[in-house]
């Protein structure tokens, strides 16, 4: 999951990243308005974190123009100025999640979690498909016959996303935006091993390969 | 205070009255005494005439040669009547009948007047003098009807009561027009004062009597300051909020972390967690407009959907059953801000508490009463409702609910308003009620 974080204080910017990868989420930074609407309308983010303080131009600003140009993006407002007034601006604005600062990073994490499962019309609680269960937490995989798999980072960010978008092809550049962020290195052939990898601990006809095209999660349920 | 319309009407139409009766018994009292005189000396001249037709003979037997008389004298009951008498003999005109005038014997020389019952109800005035004709001494008495005069005059005071009662009407009607017309500034101004409460304008208009300028000047100056200082003041308090809550929340973050010792970690959330609610408690009652009249109004109809879409948005893993009775189109002259903030916190209340359902009613007349309730576990009614006594310490909290009702008790106590917490009849669970008196011109 590819996630934006606009967000102008940098201290809190170093503990959050670091948070929010190890939550499995591939985070790119923005620390001013206009870098933040410019990015946001890139199309890669599956969410965004926003900062409604942000200088040169305001998260609300950003909001709207967002959704007066068409971009749907999940987003959840942070805000210091947490009156009522301000969260239902910035609900009228768009937003479609809200938290008052100071936070838990749980339970921004918490919050981020519902929000894709709501988007992707998924019920709350764990993330399951096919016999699959995701604990998001623990990042981990219980497969149909009960075992419990340790996922790596990569390969639970790699699951979540299938499981999220089970049934649609998969391009591996859609999956590598997906699954890394700015800074990393990319290489589309790593995909191909962890897909591998993945195959082993949940089954061959899970995951199917379209040639030319990408991969698909089967969920014949 | 009684209106100056109504001030300046009534003082025009006691004046307009006064004067015109006193005009009324002025000229009343005036056609009367003329007619009299007029009449009188009418009568002198007739006494005149008849002396010089009255002849004695040397016996002083008195004849009058009734053939140099008017005519008028020898019909009868005409209404001119004449007596002469002597000590001897009296003669009366012919016009008199067998009516007999009451006359005593004048002086020679002088003159008396009398009012007297006359034949067929004539009103009779008598003019007796004394005379010397021939050495003969004699009481010549001429008496004229008055009644037909007076009908005459009884017809100009009706006339002149009921020109003078047009008049009186005519005036009073213009003058209102007059005043209506010079008013019609006071009229708008206090048009434009209810509109300004409603929050549909934002200052009166400038164009008005030279009078009225400087007040309205004076408002708008002064609905200009208070909308200055209370952004102003708004403004900064926000951006302390911010100043404030994002050292917090780095500080947050850290405490989160396992790298600080357990005693240590607990002191500091708990500082920084009393930082926190103290500050966003003042802040928050720092922010109240209260009855200002200067920034906008809580609408029902937009800003109460707005609102619950935002907290059905914030439960979204909550499936609750809200049903509202709130009146539709009703203008609700309470600032958005400190309503929505008013709202927003007991509605969140209710949103974290209830299990399945939620009622808000609302109802306006000269006060706004609010009712929320919901069918959650309820809490403690005494701890809660120290809340609305003054005095309680903000960092006093309350486990479960807390901050968020004491917000609302600050919002209401700054609107003079009564609020009471209990357990919900209807629901089973907790109940809040509101009462803000709204202040009308």
């Amino acid at each position: 999951m590819r996630l934006l974080l606009a967000e102008d204080d940098h201290d809190l910017v170093a503990i959050l990243k670091k948070d929010l990868e190890i939550a499995g989420y591939a985070v790119d930074l923005a620390d001013n308005g206009v870098d933040a609407e410019y990015l946001g309308n890139e199309m890669i983010y599956d969410v965004a974190v926003l900062d409604l303080g942000l200088p040169q131009r305001n998260g609300i600003d950003v909001l709207r123009n967002w959704r007066t140009a068409g971009n749907h993006l999940p987003v959840i407002v942070l805000t210091a100025r947490n009156a009522w007034h301000e969260r239902v601006d910035g609900f009228k604005a768009g937003a479609d999640d809200y938290l008052g600062k100071p936070f838990h990073v749980e339970e921004l994490l918490a919050r981020i979690t519902a929000l894709l499962h709501r988007t992707r019309q998924q019920p709350g609680g764990q993330l399951q498909a096919a016999g699959l269960s995701l604990d998001e937490e623990q990042q981990t995989v219980t497969t149909e016959d009960g075992q419990t798999h340790k996922l790596t980072g990569i390969e639970f960010r790699l699951l979540r996303y299938f499981l999220l978008n089970a049934g649609h092809v998969l391009s591996k550049s859609r999956l590598t935006e997906h699954v890394y962020d700015f800074d990393s290195e990319k290489d589309s052939n790593v995909i191909e091993v962890y897909v591998r990898r993945l195959r082993q601990l949940i089954g061959n006809d899970r995951i199917e390969t379209r040639r030319g095209q990408g991969y698909v999660f089967v969920d014949n349920n | 205070m009684q209106s100056i319309q109504s001030k300046l009407s009534t003082g025009l139409l006691l004046s307009l009255i006064i004067a015109f009766s006193s005009l009324w018994i002025l000229v009343s009292i005036n056609v009367q005494f003329l007619a009299k005189e007029y009449i009188a000396t009418r009568l002198e001249h007739d006494a005149k005439t008849l002396l010089n037709t009255i002849t004695f003979d040397n016996n002083g037997v008195l004849t009058i040669d009734t053939t140099r008389i008017d005519l008028i004298y020898n019909q009868p009951f005409s209404g001119h009547y004449y007596l002469v008498s002597t000590d001897k003999q009296s003669i009366s005109s012919r016009s008199l009948w067998d009516h007999k005038l009451n006359v005593t014997a004048v002086t020679t020389g002088q003159q008396s007047r009398a009012l007297q019952q006359g034949p067929e109800q004539q009103s009779l005035l008598l003019i007796s003098g004394g005379y010397n004709k021939q050495r003969n001494k004699l009481t010549i008495t001429i008496a004229e009807d008055l009644n037909p005069i007076n009908k005459n005059i009884n017809q100009f005071k009706y006339w002149f009561a009921a020109m003078a009662l047009g008049m009186l009407l005519i005036l009073v009607i213009i003058q209102a027009l007059i005043l209506r017309k010079s008013l019609k500034p006071l009229t708008k101004v206090h048009a434009e004062l209810k509109l300004l409460q409603q929050g549909q304008l934002n200052k009166l208009n400038t164009e008005s009597p030279s009078e009225l300028q400087p007040l309205i000047n004076e408002v708008n100056h002064l609905l200009g300051i208070m909308e200055q200082r209370l952004r102003r003041s708004r403004d900064a308090l926000s951006d302390l909020a911010h100043a404030i809550k994002k050292p917090l929340t780095v500080i947050k973050q850290i405490t989160d972390k396992d790298a600080i010792p357990d005693a240590t970690k607990t002191t500091l959330i708990k500082q920084t967690d009393d930082i926190y609610q103290i500050s966003d408690h003042i802040l928050k009652r720092a922010r109240l407009a209260g009855h200002s009249h200067t920034g906008a109004l809580f609408s029902f109809s937009d800003d109460l959907p707005a609102l619950i879409k935002t907290l059905d948005m914030m439960y979204a893993n909550k499936t609750l059953l809200l049903s509202t009775n709130v009146p539709e189109n009703v203008i609700c002259p309470v600032d958005r801000e400190d309503m929505l903030e008013l709202l927003g916190n007991l509605l969140d209340n209710a949103y974290k508490w209830a299990t399945h359902k939620i009622m808000l009613a609302v109802n306006i007349d000269s006060e706004l009463h609010i009712c929320i309730e919901d069918d959650g576990p309820g809490t403690d009614l005494e701890k809660i409702n120290e809340l609305s006594k003054r005095g309680v310490r903000l960092d006093e909290k309350i486990q479960g609910h807390g901050f968020g009702l004491a917000i609302t008790t600050d919002i209401v106590n700054d609107y003079n308003g009564s609020v009471s917490f209990e357990h919900s009849n209807d629901l089973g669970g907790f109940k809040a009620e509101i009462t803000l008196p709204l202040y009308q011109l």
